[in-house]
C-alpha cells in the first residue's frame, strides 16, 4: 500500500516538532529535592567510607589472629615435643626407681607449707618484787605437707624473759632472748586407725603436754605437777582412733618409744635426774630406751556435751648405775557440760630409783573450772566475753616438799583468738614461808 | 515303693541334735528378717499394717557439727574463712594426728571447712 505524500509529510512535521519542544513542567526536579537527594548521597558516601574503614580494620585484625594462629600452633608443636620428651624421661627414672616404694597420694597432693601457733606477752607480780613484764613469746609451729600421707611439723618457741637469780626470782638485771624447738615430728598416716610420728614428739602423757600451748592454756603457767614429767621425748610413736557409736565417740591410742630421762651426771642421786634429757646411748648413763602409751575413750552425747578419761604412762631406765627406773602414770578427764562450762583435771603419779634417797615418789595433781558468762544470757556483748576461770594444783617432790597453789581469774575474749587473761595465785609451800603469791597479766593471740 | 522302704529302714537317731538345729534356724531365720527389715532395703509398709512404724534411722553428724564436737573442747572455734582450702588440708592432717581423730571424722570436717573457706 501506497502512503499518500501529504499524510507522510505531516507526521514527519509532527516528529520534528515534539523533538524540539522543551519536556512539560511535570518532569521537572525542585531545589529542595535536589538537595536533599545530595545530601542523601552524600550520607551514603560517608557510611561507604566509614565501612571501607571498618573493614580495612578487620582485615587488619584478621591477619593478625592468623599471625598468632600460627604461632600458637608452632608453641603447641614445641610443647608436644617437650611433653613427649618429659615422658620418655619419666618412664626412664621410673624404670630405674620402680625398685622404691612410692608415698600413697603423693603424685595428686598438692605440697603445702602453713604456720599456725601463738604469741604471748606477759606482766606480772610476784609479791616482795616488783611488777614487771615479765615475758614476750613467739611461738610458731611450721606444717609443711608434703603429700596427703605425710606432714612435717616443728614448733618453736621464741622468749625474750627478765633474768632470774638462782631462786628464779627476777632480782636479776637485764633480760634474754631465748630459742628453742619444743617438738619437731614427721607423721606418716599409715592408714585411716593409725599414724606413724617420728622424731622429737610432744608425749602423751595425760593431755596438758599436747593441748596446752600458748592460748590453749586458759591460766598463763603450767600446773605444778607437769614439772614432774618430760614434756617431749625423741623416739617414734604409733597412734590413732577408732569411732565407737554415731554420736563422734571414740577409742583413741598411743604407744610409743622414746630416749627417755637421763641423767645429768653419771650419778645415781635424785638430784641428777634430767627429764628432758631425753638420750639414751653410753654417753648419756643409760642405755635403754622409754616405753609408753596412753588409751583414752571420748564420749560426746551432742556438741559441746562430752566426757574424756585417759590413762597414760611411761617406764623405762634413766641411770645404769644402779639400774635405776623411772615411771609415771597419769589419769586425765575433761568434761564439758555445754558451750559455757569446762572442768578437767590430771592425776599425776611419778616413781624412781636413786641412790641417796632409795625409791622416790613425787606427784601431784590439777583441777580446772571454767564457766563462761554468756551461759548468762545476759545480753551484754562485754561480760558475754567473759569467762571466768579457777584452778587447783598441788605436787609433793616425794622429798619433802609439797606445795599448794589456788588460782582465781577470768579471761576477756577479744575474738576467738585474742585472749586476755587475769589471775591472781595463792602458794602454800612447806619449803617457802611465807610463800609468794602472784598476780599474772597475758595477751594471748593464736594465728 | 523303694522310696518308702528306704524311709521305713532310717532307723531314729538321737532326737536331742535337732530340736538345737531347729532352735539355732528360726533365731537365725528370725535374725536375717529382723536385719533385712531394719536395713535400708526394707519392704515398704502397706497401708493398713498393724506393725507400729519403723524407728527413724539416726542421723548421720555433719561436718559442722564434728567440728563443734571435736575442735571446741580445746579452743575456741576457728572460722572456716580464716584459711584456704589448702591450708585447711593441711591444719586438718596436723589435728588428726595432735588431737587423735578418727580419719572419717577428720575428712567431714575438712569438708565442712572448706566449702566456706577464705581464699
Amino acid at each position: 500500500m501506497k502512503i499518500p505524500s501529504p499524510i507522510f509529510g505531516a507526521l514527519a512535521a509532527a516528529c520534528l516538532l515534539g523533538a524540539a519542544l522543551p519536556l512539560p513542567a511535570s518532569a521537572q526536579v525542585s531545589a529542595d529535592d535536589f538537595n536533599a537527594l545530595k545530601k542523601l548521597v552524600e550520607q551514603l558516601g560517608d557510611k561507604v567510607q566509614k565501612l571501607e574503614q571498618t573493614h580495612d580494620q578487620d582485615q587488619k585484625a584478621h591477619e593478625q589472629d592468623q599471625q598468632l594462629i600460627q604461632q600458637l600452633q608452632k608453641q603447641l608443636g614445641e610443647t608436644s615435643t617437650a611433653a613427649t620428651n618429659a615422658q620418655q624421661t619419666a618412664n626412664e627414672v621410673a624404670k630405674v626407681q620402680s625398685a622404691y616404694p612410692v608415698v600413697s597420694g603423693s603424685q595428686g597432693a598438692m605440697h603445702n607449707f602453713t604456720m599456725v601457733g601463738d604469741a604471748e606477752a606477759q606482766f606480772g607480780k610476784t609479791s616482795g618484787q616488783h611488777a614487771t613484764f615479765t615475758q614476750a613469746d613467739f611461738a610458731p609451729i611450721f606444717l609443711f605437707r608434703a603429700s596427703d600421707d605425710v606432714l612435717f611439723e616443728a614448733g618453736f618457741d621464741v622468749t625474750l624473759g627478765n633474768n632470774t637469780d638462782s631462786t628464779g626470782a627476777n632480782r636479776a638485771s637485764g633480760s634474754s632472748t631465748s630459742v628453742s624447738m619444743s617438738f619437731g615430728q614427721l607423721d606418716y598416716l599409715l592408714n585411716d586407725h593409725m599414724t606413724l610420728v617420728a622424731g622429737d614428739m610432744l608425749l602423751p602423757l595425760g593431755t596438758y603436754t599436747e593441748r596446752g600451748a600458748g592460748w590453749l592454756n586458759k591460766i598463763p603457767n603450767d600446773p605444778l605437777a607437769r614439772d614432774f614429767l618430760p614434756g617431749s621425748g625423741v623416739g617414734v610413736q604409733l597412734r590413732g582412733a577408732v569411732p565407737v557409736g554415731d554420736s563422734g565417740g571414740m577409742v583413741t591410742y598411743a604407744v610409743y618409744g622414746v630416749n627417755g630421762p637421763s641423767s645429768t651426771n653419771s650419778i645415781a642421786n635424785a638430784g641428777a635426774l634430767d627429764l628432758s634429757g631425753n638420750v639414751g646411748d653410753t654417753p648419756n648413763w643409760h642405755a635403754n630406751p622409754s616405753g609408753g602409751g596412753r588409751l583414752a575413750v571420748f564420749l560426746p552425747w551432742k556438741p559441746h556435751y562430752d566426757l574424756e578419761l585417759g590413762l597414760s604412762g611411761q617406764t623405762g631406765a634413766w641411770s645404769d648405775s644402779g639400774n635405776h627406773q623411772w615411771s609415771a602414770g597419769v589419769v586425765d578427764a575433761a568434761l564439758h557440760l555445754g558451750p559455757n562450762i569446762e572442768v578437767k583435771g590430771e592425776y599425776i603419779r611419778t616413781a624412781y630409783g636413786s641412790d641417796d634417797f632409795g625409791q622416790i615418789h613425787p606427784h601431784g595433781s590439777w583441777v580446772q573450772a571454767g564457766y563462761k558468762l554468756a551461759g548468762l544470757n545476759l545480753e551484754l556483748p562485754y561480760v558475754n566475753n567473759i569467762e571466768l576461770i579457777s584452778r587447783y594444783d598441788r605436787e609433793n617432790d616425794g622429798q619433802g616438799t609439797k606445795t599448794d597453789r589456788y588460782t582465781a581469774g577470768c579471761i576477756y575474749y577479744f575474738s576467738n583468738t585474742l585472749l586476755f587473761e587475769g589471775d591472781y595465785e595463792w602458794l602454800h609451800s612447806t619449803q617457802n614461808a611465807p610463800a609468794p603469791n602472784a598476780f599474772v597479766l597475758q595477751l594471748s593471740y593464736g594465728f | 515303693m523303694k522310696m518308702i522302704n528306704q524311709l521305713s529302714s532310717i532307723k531314729p537317731g538321737p532326737r536331742r541334735g535337732i530340736f538345737p538345729a531347729l532352735l539355732a534356724s528360726l533365731i537365725l531365720a528370725a535374725s536375717t528378717a529382723w536385719v533385712v527389715a531394719d536395713g535400708t532395703n526394707a519392704p515398704v509398709a502397706q497401708a493398713g499394717d498393724a506393725k507400729p512404724a519403723k524407728k527413724p534411722e539416726k542421723k548421720k553428724l555433719t561436718g559442722a557439727e564434728l567440728y563443734q564436737i571435736n575442735c571446741n573442747r580445746c579452743h575456741a572455734e576457728r572460722y572456716p574463712t580464716e584459711f584456704t582450702p589448702a591450708q585447711w588440708k593441711t591444719i586438718v592432717t596436723h589435728m588428726r594426728v595432735r588431737a587423735n581423730l578418727p580419719a572419717a571424722q577428720a575428712r567431714e570436717i575438712l569438708k565442712y571447712l572448706q566449702e566456706d573457706s577464705g581464699n
